[in-house]
């Protein structure tokens, strides 16, 4: 192609504390040009395109759009630089209106003070005419539309800038078939009109729908760009995982005990619907699914922070019904939650405190708190999870994300648990966390502990999973088990559209 | 990585400074005013004006007690004191003619009642606090005018000059015929007030609730009884408060117990009670409580006015705030 690359990355990287999480990678983009982005989680995706965003000012490599260098130090420097992002979450502030949405910091006025309302209505419509909302009311609240046509207001707001390359990242979690069409639809012209696209997507199958190109990152690195037509999903994958060899997994030779969690055409309408599954004693029980797959909330529902609507829980041979998080302890129920800032630790808190704080009332004689029960406890989570700086006293903000996740982890392992529920546990480590972390979780179920494992990290899952169950769009579609699970199985199975060959 | 680790150094430090001052900045803070107050007179520095100092905001200081437990929790404030203090002393007088006993204790259970109210709206329905308990103090207000016809009610009048007189000299007892029963009261409650919240399981959880209110949630921590339990003490307090203003103005009148919500709350986050919840303890509310009395001593020495240092109060928790807030943006920095 003689074409000038509307965004071209040369040799850019980024490295943190103890890893480079982009590493010397080359990208481009032609003007109508789709460009997919993909690679398993941590591959250094988000990384390159925060890089974009100007999100960092310290990377080093040159960046050039329409062929002339730029330093994009800053957002504001992206945006004058014509990037537009559109995230997963969207930034549209609903009780606000369409027009007060896609206007946002340009609304027109006149005479200095007065909002232009005439303006207004003809901007925004024009703004939303480039997505085929010119149907709404632009003085519609936002809450009021519906979550795919917010998506495509949040596109329009993005439009409205006049942008060279707009990155969207995984613009189609929340949305259904027919609406992914009519994104890929807009996609389209979008292309047409010569705006270069960068799409991230965990979703293969829509990226061989609206894709030109492809990039796959791992570890950092890009493995490689290739036309669309010149690969198959299996290609990607096995580009995507890396290995042909599938990892080895550890489960076979570990012993399983009585049935001890079982859950009986389990369902929470709008989230997952009839699931049913049991765990053995020393099972590691995996689960995996893409976003808005319903994996969390199964996890949340069995440990009784959201209701169940219908289905039972069976915990070892007896009928259960768990109204909040201290009766699921009470039966030995725990769930480590994915979002370890604002559900899991208390951050301006010590690491003890953090640790003892499910043990509270057990530690407890009469009304008065016996903190000194803990002290043996919390020093023996310390040593076992290697948290570092071993300081019971340390506010556990202050402790990096590895150190962090761990105490979480640690402050479940404190309360002894029958049934073990992990969710995303070693999400956004470092690889050393990551590696104490499976031993821990390897030692429980060696000590009889049930354990159910979700995550979307599927070397994680295919190392620990004695079997992995796979969930699609709130629905059970089947298992895989240790011995045929492979990463490659696992990422056809999430990705896939009928039913799951392994399914016992 | 020697930056790096520089620069951590460097922050604990400034991190241990700054959670020294936060614990003990108020103690310095008394310091200060004991020097200022010796420097202005010579009447200030006497054991007499020192008692009167902490008999002036003893009555302060039970109230400011109860209103820790809610801000500790991480909801601000109780905000229906003011309403808790005027309905409980009026409802104690109104009592009067059944015995003393009867009258305290539905005093008392007045107090208990709104505290339950309070517990049930914003421990289980999840009201805004401040917006909730304003609008209780609100609506007391408008019944206590409403049931006593706008008008004062005066202990003699309801309950005849044998059972009157009990009940003023209630405020009145010097305990070993030195110490204000107020002071006592104050005292006792901030020593049971400490335990109950470094001791007690309800301390240690709330503790939890006010750093993270989501993470105590799904750490299995029965949230909605602990905040409600909160409101209830605070409410407790007020009317203990609120019965021996009551005694000690003689009076029963809608208007007992202004302005104890904001003077409580400068009270306690001067005492190092973050308004984020959390952190703190009743020994800094003590300091807070006596900090207020001081500042109030020294101004009247100055020949302020009673007005102005309502002002002079208004200005010194506008500034509290400001650099409690200005020390969370701190923190906050840290937990990003």
């Amino acid at each position: 192609m003689d074409l000038i690359p509307a965004l071209q990355m040369k040799k850019v990287s980024k490295k943190f504390p103890g890893t480079m999480a982009v590493d010397n990678v080359d990208f481009e983009v032609y003007p109508g040009e789709v460009h997919a982005l993909v690679g398993e989680n941590g591959a250094g995706k988000s990384t390159l395109m925060k890089m974009l965003a100007g999100s960092f000012n310290d990377y080093t490599g040159q960046i050039y759009i329409d062929g002339k260098e730029v330093k994009l130090y800053s957002p504001a420097i992206a945006k004058a630089n014509g990037i537009a992002m559109i995230y997963q979450e969207l930034s549209l502030a609903r009780p606000l209106t369409i027009a007060e949405n896609v206007l946002v910091g340009r609304l027109p006025v006149r005479n200095k003070w007065f909002l232009d309302k005439k303006a207004l209505i003809e901007e925004t419509k024009a703004c939303l005419k480039s997505v085929e909302l010119d149907y709404l009311d632009p003085f519609t609240p936002v809450e009021e539309i519906s979550q795919h046509e917010a998506q495509l207001v949040e596109i329009a707001k993005a439009l409205g800038n006049n942008p060279r390359i707009l990155v969207m990242d995984e613009p189609t979690s929340a949305l259904s078939r027919e609406e992914v069409e009519r994104l890929f639809k807009i996609i389209g012209k979008l292309k047409q009109q010569g705006l270069a696209i960068v799409y991230i997507s965990h979703h293969l199958t829509e990226i061989f729908q609206v894709a030109d190109r492809v990039s796959v990152m791992r570890d950092g690195r890009k493995v490689g760009t290739l036309n669309i037509t010149d690969v198959t999903q299996e290609e990607l994958i096995e580009m995507m995982v890396g290995r042909s060899i599938s990892q080895v997994n550890n489960a076979a030779d570990r012993i399983l005990g009585e049935v001890v969690l079982e859950v009986k055409n389990l369902s929470r309408y709008g989230f997952f619907h009839h699931i049913s599954f049991c765990v053995r004693a020393g099972e590691i029980l995996g689960i995996a699914g893409l976003a808005g797959a319903g994996r969390s909330e199964l996890g949340r529902a069995i440990s009784g922070v959201d209701p169940v609507d219908a289905g039972e829980i069976i915990l070892a041979g007896r009928k259960i019904k768990v109204k909040n998080m201290a009766q699921a302890l009470q039966y030995g129920i725990a769930y480590l939650t994915e979002d370890r800032k604002t559900q899991g630790l208390a951050l301006r808190l010590t690491v003890e405190e953090n640790l003892l704080a499910p043990l509270i009332p057990r530690h407890c004689k009469g009304f008065i708190y016996q903190k000194q029960i803990g002290t043996g406890i919390v020093k023996k989570l310390i040593d076992d999870l290697h948290i570092s700086p071993p300081d019971p006293s340390r506010i556990v903000g202050n402790l990096s994300g590895g150190n962090q996740q761990k105490v979480l982890l640690g402050k479940w392992l404190a309360t002894g648990p029958r049934v073990l529920i992990l969710d995303e546990p070693t999400r956004g480590v470092d690889i050393g966390a990551k590696v104490t972390i499976h031993t821990a979780i390897e030692k429980l179920a060696a000590q009889g502990v049930a354990v159910i494992l979700i995550s979307s990290d599927i070397p994680e899952l295919v190392r620990l999973s004695d079997r992995v169950l796979i969930m699609r769009k709130g629905h059970l579609l089947g298992e895989i088990p240790g011995k045929a699970c492979t990463e490659e199985a696992v990422l056809l199975a999430i990705n896939s559209e009928g039913e799951i060959a392994h399914a016992s | 990585m020697l930056v790096k680790s520089e620069r951590i150094e460097l922050n604990k430090r400034r991190t241990k400074t700054a959670g020294w001052i936060e614990k003990f900045g108020v103690y310095i803070m008394i310091l200060v005013l004991l020097i200022l107050g010796t420097l202005i007179s010579n009447k200030f520095l006497t054991i007499d004006n020192l008692a009167n100092v902490v008999h002036a905001v003893a009555l302060l200081g039970i109230v400011a007690v109860g209103v820790t437990f809610v801000t500790y929790s991480g909801h601000f404030a109780d905000m229906s004191v003011p309403g808790i203090i005027a309905l409980s002393g009026m409802v104690a007088v109104d009592m009067l003619r059944y015995g003393l006993v009867v009258s305290l204790a539905s005093g008392l259970v007045t107090g208990l009642m709104v505290g339950l109210i309070n517990a049930f709206v914003v421990g289980k329905l999840r009201a805004n606090p401040i917006i909730w308990t304003l609008a209780v103090a609100f609506v007391i207000n408008g019944v206590v005018r409403w049931l006593y016809r706008g008008e004062q009610i005066y202990p003699d009048l309801k309950a005849g000059e044998k059972l009157a007189t009990a009940f003023v000299n209630l405020a009145r007892i010097n305990i070993g015929g030195a110490v204000p029963i107020t002071v006592v009261v104050f005292l006792v409650m901030v020593i049971i007030g400490q335990l109950l919240l470094t001791k007690t399981k309800f301390g240690v959880q709330l503790k939890l609730i006010g750093s993270s209110y989501e993470v105590a949630r799904m750490t299995g921590v029965n949230v909605t009884g602990m905040v409600g339990l909160a409101f209830i003490l605070s409410a407790l307090a007020a009317s203990i408060g609120g019965i021996l203003l009551t005694s000690l103005v003689k009076i029963g009148a809608y208007y007992n117990g202004v302005g104890y919500d904001f003077r409580a709350v400068t009270a306690i986050v001067l005492g190092g009670v973050s308004l984020a919840g959390g952190k703190g303890n009743m020994i800094g509310v003590l300091g807070g409580v006596v900090v207020i009395g001081l500042l109030n001593n020294i101004l009247t020495l100055l020949g302020v006015g009673t007005f102005s240092q309502t002002i002079v109060q208004g200005l010194v928790f506008i500034l509290v705030v400001w650099f409690n807030t200005y020390s969370l943006r701190k923190l906050g920095k840290a937990d990003g």
